[in-house]
């Protein structure tokens, strides 16, 4: 087995914010194809109903989040114009993917510093609908790297479910992980879109027999190992620890936070364990942070742009072994309803929306209350795993 | 550091951007090269301004045996990219270099059926124009084989 590089990648340090901010606001605009609404209209909706649910007035919202690296920002002017209000707004790095889990530490140091009580984290997408101006779809970004331009490109090494497909053929070649377990992931978060309302996949049922039966787009991948490309958004909202205990509704803490990143930055084929996540750096500074271990986490979310990034997330995170996820994630152990360790209950990036982590987020919140539709018995601890590529986050929450 | 221009042919790259130049001037004269420290003799990939095990500067392009190992590959079955539709389906992906398997090139298969693939087998450079439909040009660049 290929030893990591050396320049494989670190975890960013972070102070420790344990219970020092909770999400007690979550709200999700409609998901949907392309819909031709502008990404800053649908951001608008998901904000509106967050703080709704937060029991909060727009006036009261004196922080807002957005994204940090792609997708639609949402302008304190629009924040505004939208409300009828013109308070100052804290602005912070925030939106989906792998600031949708370290969003909260920005705003729990922000809250901390009297910088702002209420903070709204907001991200959204209308990529369903820009899809045919961007090189590549969503991989148009990644065209514009130098290196990938001259030496991956012209030989056809893009966009993304190229790079995944050579990554699950590695793994497979070095752990023996099979098509059929990639497939219970695909089959365990359709499952979990069928019972959600909203979701796009909601009313397409899978099976494992039936995710077998389809073709291949880029072998070894099917389309149902790919995410759903899709115009949506989601927003959370987040206070401080006086505020948070008499939210409207039970409050979900942040315990930990954590964040890792690969030494090759975006250039997968050269990254220094191309068969891993940053995650093994993130994962374990978030529960240490924590003060929890892996075994007592109730419902996992995690960026699942494709099944084998779900699949060694699980194994960088500590959930099983490295090399142990095909057999970690066979049958129904994902599944809400008894299975070994419930997984993307919403649906994910494959049946839920692609709304990149966001919506993770939110679905992890509804749990620890026990809102959510396909509703983890009991759930205390539930945590999401974001990830980029070059990064990966760790957000721990929990209820009381 | 200048950026590669984005070529009327593109996909096919500015083989004229300097980071890269030597590896397409090797290949026009069928040969496999990889930018090599001169002060301790480790391929540098991708090419960078300094090596990161000596931080030595002086990283000349030195050629290669092209002897390699297929680390991993994927076959595109169904178009995903408007520029490769018309290859599919193609196999791509990446090459361990037998002189230092941290070096990982990427490239397309040539020479082979899919099936006959499998991780670690032995590949080797061979020289093959590259061109694609609506291109002027045929870029001599390394495609990878099996060696029987
Ligand atoms: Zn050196």
């Amino acid at each position: 087995m290929p030893q990591p590089l050396p320049d494989w990648g670190s975890a960013t340090p972070l102070d420790d914010v344990s219970r020092q901010v909770a999400i007690t606001g979550v709200g999700e605009a409609d998901h949907s194809r392309a819909s031709g609404r502008s990404a800053s209209e649908i951001a608008l909706q998901a904000v509106e109903r967050a703080i709704a649910d937060a029991g909060l007035a727009p006036a009261e919202v004196d922080g807002l989040m957005t994204s940090a690296g792609m997708g639609a920002q949402l302008a304190p002017a629009e924040f505004h114009s939208h409300f009828g209000t013109n308070h100052d707004l804290w602005t912070g790095p925030g939106g989906g993917m792998t600031w949708a889990a370290t969003a909260p530490h920005a705003a729990a140091r922000a809250i901390a510093a009297g910088e702002a009580r209420n903070v709204v984290n907001v991200f959204s997408v209308a990529w369903a609908s820009e899809r045919e101006q961007m090189e590549g779809g969503p991989g148009a970004f990644h065209a514009a790297e130098p290196m990938k331009a001259v030496f991956e490109l012209p030989f056809g090494w893009f966009p993304q479910p190229v790079y995944f497909a050579t990554i699950a053929r590695r793994h497979m070649h070095e752990y023996g992980t099979t098509l059929e377990q990639l497939g219970a992931i695909a089959v365990a978060c359709r499952r979990h879109a069928n019972l959600t309302p909203g979701a796009l996949m909601h009313d397409k049922p899978l099976d494992l027999e039936g995710y077998l039966a389809r073709p291949m787009l880029v072998d070894p991948l099917r389309v149902e190992d790919c995410c759903l490309i899709s115009d949506g958004g989601a927003a959370y909202v987040m206070t401080g620890p006086e505020r948070a205990r008499d939210a409207a509704k039970p409050p979900a803490w942040v315990l930990g936070v954590g964040e890792g990143r690969s030494g090759a930055g975006l250039y997968w084929s050269q990254q220094g364990d191309f068969t891993a996540t940053p995650q093994v750096f993130s994962a374990p500074a978030a529960f240490e942070m924590a003060g929890i271990a892996p075994a007592e986490v109730d419902v996992l979310t995690l960026y699942d742009p494709f099944t084998i990034v779900a699949l060694m997330q699980i194994e960088d995170m500590g959930f099983c072994p490295k090399g142990d996820g095909g057999a970690f994630v066979e049958g129904s152990r994902l599944h809400f309803d008894g299975g070994a360790l419930p997984y993307n209950t919403h649906g994910g990036l494959l049946s839920h929306a692609y709304v990149l982590g966001i919506a993770h987020v939110v679905e992890v919140v509804r749990q620890l209350r026990g809102e959510a539709a396909a509703q983890v018995p009991g759930a205390r601890v539930g945590v999401y795993g974001g990830y980029t590529g070059h990064l990966a986050s760790t957000l721990v929450l929990a209820r009381d | 550091m200048d950026l590669p221009r984005r070529m009327p042919d593109f996909p096919l790259p500015d083989t004229e951007w300097a980071p890269g130049r030597g590896f397409f001037e090797a290949a026009a004269r069928s040969e496999l090269a990889i930018p090599r420290c001169a002060a301790c003799q480790r391929l540098v990939w991708y090419p960078k301004p300094a090596c990161p095990d000596c931080g030595g500067r002086a990283l000349p392009w030195a050629p290669v045996s092209g002897r390699g190992a297929l680390f991993s590959w994927a076959t595109v079955r169904r178009p995903l990219w408007k520029p490769f539709a018309e290859k599919v389906p193609y196999t791509t992906g990446l090459v361990a270099l037998e002189e230092d398997p941290r070096v990982r090139l990427v490239s397309l298969l040539a020479d082979c059926a899919p099936e006959e693939l499998h991780a670690d087998m032995a590949v080797h450079a061979v020289f093959r124009p590259l061109a694609f439909a609506d291109s002027d040009r045929a870029l001599v660049v390394p495609f990878f084989a099996p060696t029987r």
